[in-house]
């Protein structure tokens, strides 16, 4: 029997509803009420737990299923992110597997038109066009790929094509914090968790705006003060957000301020004699991005500290050493009033903040996300922000230190755990590395030199490449994208990656669930799988491993981006790849029974014969122990709502995960009597290092003719591009379309009031949008704010495809715009003309 | 009137957005309804930071917030129903009910 869609609808609904009461329910059970089931009961539905598919939060939730069709969906109450409760977007995330017009059939393009062809055939044209291009052939995967689907793709890429040009979109939107966290503590991902906002006292928001990006964390926050406990919001941000709305302060910044807002505390901190001595003494060494007897600017344009960076070369990223005096002198430019003639935030703000870092009572928890990564100085603030926590003391303590967010579900899980990143290999080890590569290719059981010594092409460099003419160097022809849709995220779509069209020898391969800006382009379209229709394990923001099984069937034929990848891995076997051998001459991907014989998943008929995720997790899992990230075995795994890595075995058998990184007690790698302990540390003395990195000036600085200031960004009803949640009607209906948000006086001096169809234009392009003014938040003067969610507004054709030198993570938040007011009124438009 | 000298945010993005709204009422010769917003189906109510039925509100102070939480001011709410068209919540947390309560009166 299938359900119709509207019955399915309302299904969802009615346990979904059940999931909001639940939440209640938790308050209620202090009182002694009775808790609530933990699933609704509903005739002939069974329920299993999965991670919600949406952003980095990693909530749970209980998928219902009957028929084999996912029917309701409600918060997972054991859960320890979520506790039961979902955002919008939770809720209905059953509903992304059935829009209407899902992709259920291999397509080539013949002739200019995407016809359907036999999976046999599309997996044959994708090996044989891999196998011609070689070197030119590149991979880019995604922050929503599973672990085993990142594992698998760059196992193929690095262990059996020798090939570095694999890259994931999380390069858009966590490189900077990777490089932050690794030029200050050695080792990326950070060190303290979710469990952080139920303890702190003071909350710092470092341009970001969980109310609608990280609802769930929000709420938890939120839930607190509802409960009379005294939590500060302090809200630094270029808008006032729905987050601002809740905060008790607001320090609104120019683009780019927060470089001058971080180095300023510092300065205050020195001046007024109150950082922890103790933990600065003990724990920390300084360093600055040169040597400070050449001659130092403390203002810098984004031209000149990229020449600074190239002249440093692949070093750059780790500095040089500097003296605590030289440290201070170095920062003392950065007075309040100098910090607030270059942020923008009054001085006694600014004072305001350094005194809160100065009091050891309190617990302050700061949170960043897309705000400090999309930067062309992403690095340098991520570094300036774990300064001021290190300095002040406030770092490793329940409720007491740094938290970076990440947006997508498995941005640290595949991308920066798995390394699916051009220069880098599993477990945060590197290409560029002799004795790295040694240990992947004995992993691997590869002949020495296999892995290719040389960094591969980053995204933008990819899909420049591959938008370029060949014979005016561009030297990527041909690129596979898995689970995301670079024709809409990239910045400056039309040079990055809309300008493919055109170019007949370039070869685009992309799986993907529905038709989206990337399909448009695509030579080949692979119909894949998704979420609860496939195995899967995610990562989390806060180092959380998240498992799920298969609950529902695919669509038609579309089949899992893993079985994608590894099938054609086997064509190219079969088509006599040398590299999908190892040394011994055996498959690359062999897997094999109970009985030793070897499994033929690559027959799609086949795959699931044997868990393939179980045999890539547990395969990749090795490299975790490396560098301390250890995940837990697949079975564990199986049984909990996540565990944070790392997770060590106690006893045989049972594993304890771990809260709190580098802090004795809860870190099992700190030896006894050290208290926190930077054992990764790139100065090799367990301490983590104290930046100076200058003011920059954004890359693009508003100007005469384009005097606003463009950012991009998300909305609580949709998800990244949309793909997904534009296909939920409630969503869509609650979000329907992109807009430009505007200050009222920048709105009044062009004319322009709300519900107006105006013009923002910037050096790229130009995209015509409804103004919106007064709306769920307000942009301060000089500032435009536009969505990206929206395929039929596509402001990405826009954006600055400017980067930071280390990261190589573009700007999506600054770049300089005008906005006009068309004459003709929006066709819609209820403006009575009178 | 000048078009400077009302940029309400009532009138918000009544192009594209406006007209993906599903119109649930009121149809001619219905009779007056108004709007309830119903707290235990509100995402709001569960500090979960929903707004969308008092952004799209066309009736100036029809809908107001109170720290993250939308209520109907029944006097202005005109009971066209855009709220609950746009109710992003599972279950639709917006009741459509008569505007006059009817009274039946007891025979003498």
């Amino acid at each position: 029997m299938e359900l119709k869609r509207r019955e399915f609808i309302q299904i969802a609904a009615m346990t979904a509803a059940t999931g909001l009461a639940g939440s209640m329910a938790d308050r209620a059970r202090a009182s002694g009420a009775p808790p609530l089931p933990d699933q609704p009961d509903i005739p002939g539905v069974n329920w299993e737990k999965a991670p919600c598919r949406f952003c980095g939060t990693g909530c749970h939730v209980q998928v219902g299923v009957k028929d084999d069709k996912v029917v309701a969906i409600a918060g997972d109450r054991e859960a320890d992110v979520n506790k039961g409760l979902l955002c919008v977007k939770g809720y209905h995330v059953g509903m992304i597997l059935y829009g209407e017009d899902r992709l259920t059939k291999p397509m080539a393009r013949r002739e200019g038109q995407l016809v359907p062809i036999e999976w046999d055939e599309a997996i044959d044209i994708a090996a044989r066009r891999i196998m011609e291009s070689g070197s030119k052939f590149g991979f880019y995967i995604s922050g929503q790929s599973t672990i085993p689907e990142g594992y698998a793709a760059q196992k193929l890429m690095k262990g059996g094509l020798s090939n570095n040009h694999i890259e994931a979109n999380a390069r858009l939107c966590m490189a900077s914090a990777v490089t932050g966290f690794l030029s200050t503590y050695g080792v990326d991902e950070p060190a303290s968790c979710y469990d952080d906002l139920d303890t702190c006292d003071t909350l710092i928001l470092w341009g970001n705006n969980p109310a609608e990006m990280h609802p769930i964390l929000f709420s938890r926050v939120m839930d607190r003060q509802a409960r009379g406990d005294k939590v500060t919001l302090i809200d630094i941000g270029t808008r006032h957000t729905r987050t601002t709305e809740r905060a008790d302060h607001f320090l609104k910044m120019q683009g780019n301020g927060d470089l001058a807002i971080a180095n300023c505390i510092a300065q205050q901190l020195i001046e007024n004699d109150t950082y922890d001595h103790a933990f600065v003494e003990k724990h920390c060494n300084f360093r600055a991005d040169r040597d400070p007897s050449k001659a130092f600017d403390s203002v810098i344009d984004h031209d000149t500290y990229v020449a600074h960076v190239k002249e440093a070369g692949a070093s750059g990223l780790f500095g040089e050493a500097i003296s605590f005096e030289q440290y201070k002198k170095l920062v003392s430019y950065y007075t309040p009033e100098k910090a607030e003639e270059l942020s923008g935030v009054p001085a006694d703000q600014l004072r305001m903040l350094a005194d809160v870092f100065a009091d050891k009572s309190k617990k302050i928890v700061s949170l960043w996300c897309m705000g400090m990564n999309q930067h062309t100085a992403g690095t340098a603030v991520n570094n300036l922000v774990h300064n001021v926590h290190l300095m002040s003391g406030h770092w490793g303590k329940p409720g007491d230190g740094p938290q970076s967010l990440t947006g997508q579900p498995a941005a640290c899980g595949t991308v920066r755990e798995v390394g699916t990143l051009a220069h880098a290999l599993p477990g945060g080890r590197i290409v560029a590395k002799e004795a790295h590569r040694d240990h992947a290719e004995g992993f691997w059981n590869l002949p020495k030199g296999r892995v290719n010594p040389k960094p591969g092409y980053h995204t933008v460099k990819m899909f420049q490449m591959l938008s370029t003419p060949t014979d005016q160097g561009g030297d990527i022809d041909t690129v596979w994208v898995q689970v995301t849709n670079p024709g809409q995220t990239l910045p400056n779509t039309k040079k990055l990656f809309k300008a493919k069209a055109e170019l007949k020898d370039k070869f685009l391969i992309v799986s993907e669930v529905y038709p989206t800006a990337t399909t448009e382009l695509a030579d080949l379209v692979l119909p894949a799988a998704m979420w609860v229709e496939k195995n899967g394990i995610y990562g989390n923001s806060e180092r959380r491993t998240q498992q799920w099984f298969k609950m529902v069937t695919p669509p038609g034929e579309a089949r899992d981006d893993c079985w994608q990848t590894l099938a054609v891995a086997r064509r190219l076997f079969e088509l006599g790849h040398p590299g999908l051998k190892d040394k011994d001459g055996e498959y690359l991907f062999r897997i094999n029974d109970e009985d030793g014989k070897e499994v033929p998943y690559w027959q799609w008929e086949h795959y699931y014969d044997v868990n393939v995720d179980k045999a890539l997790f547990d395969d990749y899992r090795r490299f975790t122990f490396m560098k301390h990230k250890n995940v837990a075995p697949y079975d564990e795994l199986v049984k909990h709502r996540g565990l944070r890595w790392p997770v060590v075995e106690t006893e045989p058998g049972k594993f304890r995960e771990t809260r709190w990184r580098f802090v004795e007690g809860d870190d099992p790698y700190v030896e006894k009597g050290a208290g926190i302990q930077f054992y990764h540390s790139t100065t090799k003395d367990h301490k983590a290092q104290l930046w100076f990195r200058p003011h920059q000036w954004p890359a693009e600085m508003p100007d005469d003719a384009l005097p606003l200031n463009l950012v991009t960004g998300r909305v609580i009803e949709h998800w990244h591009s949309g793909t997904m949640t534009m296909r939920i009607p409630q969503l869509r209906r609650a979000m329907p379309g992109a807009y430009v948000e505007m200050n009222p006086d920048d709105a009044r001096e062009r004319g322009i009031t709300n519900g107006d169809m105006v013009r923002v234009t910037t050096r790229r392009g130009e995209l015509n949008l409804p103004a919106w003014i007064n709306g769920r938040a307000n942009p301060q003067r000089g500032h435009v704010f536009v969505p990206f969610f929206d395929e039929s507004a596509q402001i990405n054709d826009l954006t600055l495809g400017e980067i930071d030198p280390f990261s190589k993570q573009p700007d999506y938040k600054k770049c300089a715009a005008e906005v006009t007011r068309l004459d003709q009124p929006h066709p819609y438009s209820r403006e009575v003309v009178q | 009137m000048s078009r400077q000298a009302r940029p309400t945010r009532r009138d918000v993005l009544f192009g594209r957005l406006g007209a993906a709204v599903r119109r649930v009422g009121p149809k001619q010769g219905d009779e007056l309804k108004r709007a309830v917003i119903q707290g235990r189906h509100c995402l709001a109510y569960r500090e979960l930071m929903c707004s969308t039925c008092y952004e799209r509100c066309p009736e100036e102070g029809a809908i107001v917030m109170d720290r993250g939480i939308p209520s109907v001011v029944a006097d202005r709410c005109t009971g066209c129903g855009d709220c609950q068209g746009v109710c992003p919540a599972p279950v639709n947390a917006v009741l459509m009910i008569r505007a006059q309560p009817v009274i039946q009166r007891s025979k003498p």
